[in-house]
């Protein structure tokens, strides 16, 4: 009884949930971008979250000319699904909003090429995928065991293969691409102006003046001090409450 | 020829037994600043090509040379001088350095000298000079009024100088002898083209006075702070006891060095109390604005962001604020300009920087209202001015103006072909804190399944084709599955004499009844032996049903024992599996 119970509130709550959504979305439609942003924030509140809503919220934002929460909210959207190209269009168009011009190092090497490819797929998506495969094989393999001609065998037998080479890759990828993300936590800076630190005091010298909107990783912390690397690969150190963590 | 010698040896000889004395000599070693330096060369002989050492500490008006011969006691002597005027330009201790002289091929040397130089001294002039009736002490002042002696840092103060003198002496020119050097002061001077003379009331008497000069400074930094004196040499007319004949009054010429006395204003710092952050010195009072020159443009295109600030205050002495703007809007540096008068109340006017901007990029952007914050004069209190937030709409430019301006890679002129999406209308939500599929439980099973299915349907096909091998055996079994079907009922009253035999009964019946397609009713031996024969059944088997079905009917009365029942079950089986093969 108590399960049902549960189950009916869940239900409702999404349904609520995608309610609220539909509004935001009618006064995104209005133009009232403010009253949009209060829907999409309150289904994010009530826990649920979904690309779209990222991605909306980032619109708004836009809109409003808000650079950092837009960015933010589109970098959300682009770790939920990253390979929407709408998603990347319009962070690309945040991201002209912003003060600084950092530029970004590429990365070069097999490695990027491996992260590249990994980053293909969140990594829930890569293991449905193997899962999929999976069954791809089973069904392969029924018709390798059961066919009759020699052909079809031998037909049968190399998808058999191929998919599970596939299963091997998805597995692997779905794992390092948790890994990666899991590992490299990245942020905006939320602050108007955060200077970056050459150590973690406030009395420190400044290394150079950074302004909203900017996506730092960061790699270790002190205190209230975050120590954060930037795209042209410079680090120093940042106040906590300067940046907002993108997980 | 001989007397000539004399004459020269004689003539030598005086030469040669004085001393060439050559001495620099000053009245006094320690001078105000304002006074005048009298230094003079003197010398006994008449020598050439005098030098005077370097004087760079002081203006230097002469020489007034001087010859002199005389008889004193018989001794004749001569003297040379050279006369300089030495004015101080600042304070401080200086060496005169020896000057040199040449005489009869020799260099001689003077001594050196040590000057110190002070401030400037009120100066203890003669008071009536000449013979003139009234001094020059009580009837000439300079003064310097200031119009506050407590100003914030950056508040503008005046200082006008005025030379007052009384009715009954006449100014014929005036001299500065040291410019005041405004030290820590921003000073700007105001131009008096000519002097007139006012009336004004000094000291409780009437007088007149004319402005001599107009400064205004803006304090540059906090504290006690010096006004170095102004000193000025005043050529004056004194009138000289009664008019003469022609009732013309006599006047002496005389000159008078005037000077103010040093002035100290006491500068206040600006109150650290509600400073704001982007404070960059202005104290006044200022109207802020910054205005693009368009909103709307191509990217590629240049627009003019002006940031102005008008008013009143300090306005050569700060820096307007900076805008900052999104990297893809290039800026240049701007072009100052200034339109500021200073009249004595304090520079007024107009700066501005002027900023070309080019949007690289097409897009919706905003520039952040610009803070500006300046010190209230009037409240003594921080006010922070912000501009409004502009919008710029950046259109998509021609390619051609783009690639003008830098050499964009491929792939943004790609991006120019996007526009910004528009949001979506459909979602599935999902909980943020939903647990990872990846590594789950319902993972693993679901990626284990397919594998253990492959072993299973392995073993299920090996089986299968076990059975398909036997055929006979493969038969049997289904015949005996349908004899089970049909005596199901049977089996269940196994234990139970009565039931059993009519279920036993019952079901031979509709077995007879599915095969052979008759009625119970139409059910007697013959008939149901002709049918079975006719259908190629075995006639033993068929005798062996018809005993059965005949045995049934007298078991249900006779006793019988549990191994009996049992018998005829299996018996039953035997006949209807048999039955079912042989049918055709």
């Amino acid at each position: 009884m108590k399960k049902i119970i549960y189950l009916f509130l869940l239900i409702t709550q999404v349904f609520w949930a995608q309610e609220v959504f539909e509004k935001g979305n009618e006064y995104y439609q209005k133009g009232n971008f403010q009253l949009a942003i209060n829907n999409y924030e309150s289904v994010l509140a009530s826990g649920k979250q979904s690309a779209e809503v990222y991605f909306n919220l980032g619109n708004c934002y836009y809109k409003l000319h808000k650079v950092a929460p837009s960015i933010y909210n589109f970098e959300k959207a682009l770790q939920l699904n990253p390979n929407d190209t709408e998603i990347q269009t319009n962070l690309d168009f945040a991201k002209l909003m912003k003060v600084d011009d950092i530029k970004e190092i590429p990365q070069v090497g097999f490695g990027k090429l491996l992260q590249n490819f990994t980053s293909l797929y969140n990594y829930d998506a890569w293991a449905w995928l193997a899962v999929a495969l999976a069954f791809i094989f089973l069904m392969s393999f029924i018709g390798y065991y059961f066919s009759q001609s020699a052909l079809t065998k031998r037909i049968f037998f190399s998808v058999m293969f191929f998919i599970f080479i596939g299963i091997v890759i998805s597995i692997s990828s779905g794992i390092s691409e948790r890994n990666r993300i899991s590992t490299e936590k990245s942020a905006i800076i939320f602050a108007e102006k955060a200077s970056l630190k050459s150590e973690p005091k406030s009395t420190a010298t400044e290394k150079i003046l950074l302004h909203e909107g900017t996506k730092v990783f960061i790699l270790e912390s002190i205190a209230n001090w975050k120590k954060v690397q930037l795209t042209d690969e410079t680090t120093g150190w940042i106040e906590e409450n300067a940046i907002k963590e993108l997980n | 020829m001989k007397r000539l010698f004399l004459i020269l040896f004689i003539f030598s000889h005086s030469i040669w037994a004085q001393q060439v004395k050559f001495e620099a000599s000053t009245d006094r070693t320690t001078y105000g600043q304002n006074e005048t330096i009298e230094l003079v060369f003197t010398m006994n002989v008449d020598a050439d090509n005098f030098e005077l050492p370097p004087l760079n500490d002081f203006r230097v008006q002469g020489p007034i040379i001087s010859l002199q011969e005389y008889n004193f006691n018989g001794r004749r002597g001569f003297e040379k001088s050279y006369k300089y005027y030495l004015i101080p330009k600042k304070q401080g201790v200086f060496a005169i350095k020896e000057s040199q002289i040449e005489f009869n091929g020799r260099l001689y040397k003077s001594n050196t000298l040590k000057i110190k130089i002070i401030k400037a001294v009120q100066q203890q002039n003669n008071p009536y000079q000449n013979g003139a009736v009234v001094s020059t002490d009580d009837n000439l002042y300079l003064i310097a009024e200031v119009s506050k002696t407590n100003p914030y840092v950056n508040e503008p103060i005046t200082v006008v100088y005025k030379l007052y003198f009384s009715y009954n002496i006449g100014i014929t020119n005036s001299r500065e002898l040291n410019k005041p050097k405004y030290n820590d002061f921003w000073s700007q001077n105001i131009e008096i083209k000519q002097p007139i003379a006012q009336q004004g009331i000094f000291k409780g008497q009437n007088y007149r006075y004319i402005i001599l000069k107009k400064t205004v400074l803006y304090p540059q930094k906090s504290g006690n702070l010096f006004l170095e004196p102004l000193s000025m040499d005043i050529e004056c007319q004194l009138p000289k006891g009664q008019p003469d004949f022609f009732g013309q009054v006599e006047v002496v010429n005389a000159s008078k060095r005037v000077s103010t006395g040093n002035k100290i204003i006491n500068v206040k710092p600006l109150p650290e109390n509600g400073k704001p952050k982007d404070f960059s010195g202005a104290v006044g009072m200022f109207a802020f604005e910054v205005t693009p020159s368009k909103t709307t443009l191509k990217s590629g295109e240049s627009l003019d962001l002006n940031i102005g600030v008008t008013g009143t205050g300090n306005l050569k002495l700060f820096t307007l604020p900076k805008p900052e703007l999104a990297s893809s809007l290039e800026m240049y540096d701007p072009q100052h300009n200034e339109n500021v008068t200073t009249p004595l109340s304090g520079m007024n006017g107009t700066i501005s920087d002027s900023y070309t901007i080019i949007p690289q990029e097409k897009g919706d952007f905003a520039i952040k209202p610009i803070l500006f914050s300046y010190f209230d004069l009037n409240s003594n209190t921080y006010k922070t001015i912000a501009s409004k937030e502009i919008h710029l709409n950046v259109l998509q430019g021609s390619e051609i103006a783009k690639s003008n301006v830098q050499n964009e890679t491929a792939k943004v002129v790609a991006n120019a072909k996007k526009t910004f999406a528009y949001i979506k209308q459909k979602t599935t939500l999902k909980s943020i804190e939903s647990d990872d599929f990846l590594g789950s439980n319902l993972f693993y099973g679901l990626m284990i399944l397919p594998f253990l299915t492959i072993p299973a349907l392995v073993i299920f096909r090996k089986r299968k084709e076990a059975e398909d091998a036997d055929v006979v055996g493969n038969k049997k079994k289904k015949s005996n599955a349908l004899a089970k079907k049909y005596l199901s009922e049977a089996k269940k009253q196994i234990n139970n004499k009565e039931p059993f035999y009519i279920a036993l009964e019952k079901a031979m019946h509709n077995f007879l009844k599915a095969k052979l397609n008759i009625e119970t009713s139409e059910m007697n031996k013959d008939k149901i032996t002709q049918l079975l024969l006719s259908r190629n059944a075995n006639p033993d088997t068929v005798s062996e049903f018809i005993v059965l079905t005949e045995s049934c009917e007298l078991a249900r009365y006779a006793p019988s024992t549990s191994t009996l029942i049992n018998k005829d079950y299996e018996k039953a089986v035997e006949i209807i599996s048999s039955l079912q093969k042989q049918l055709t």
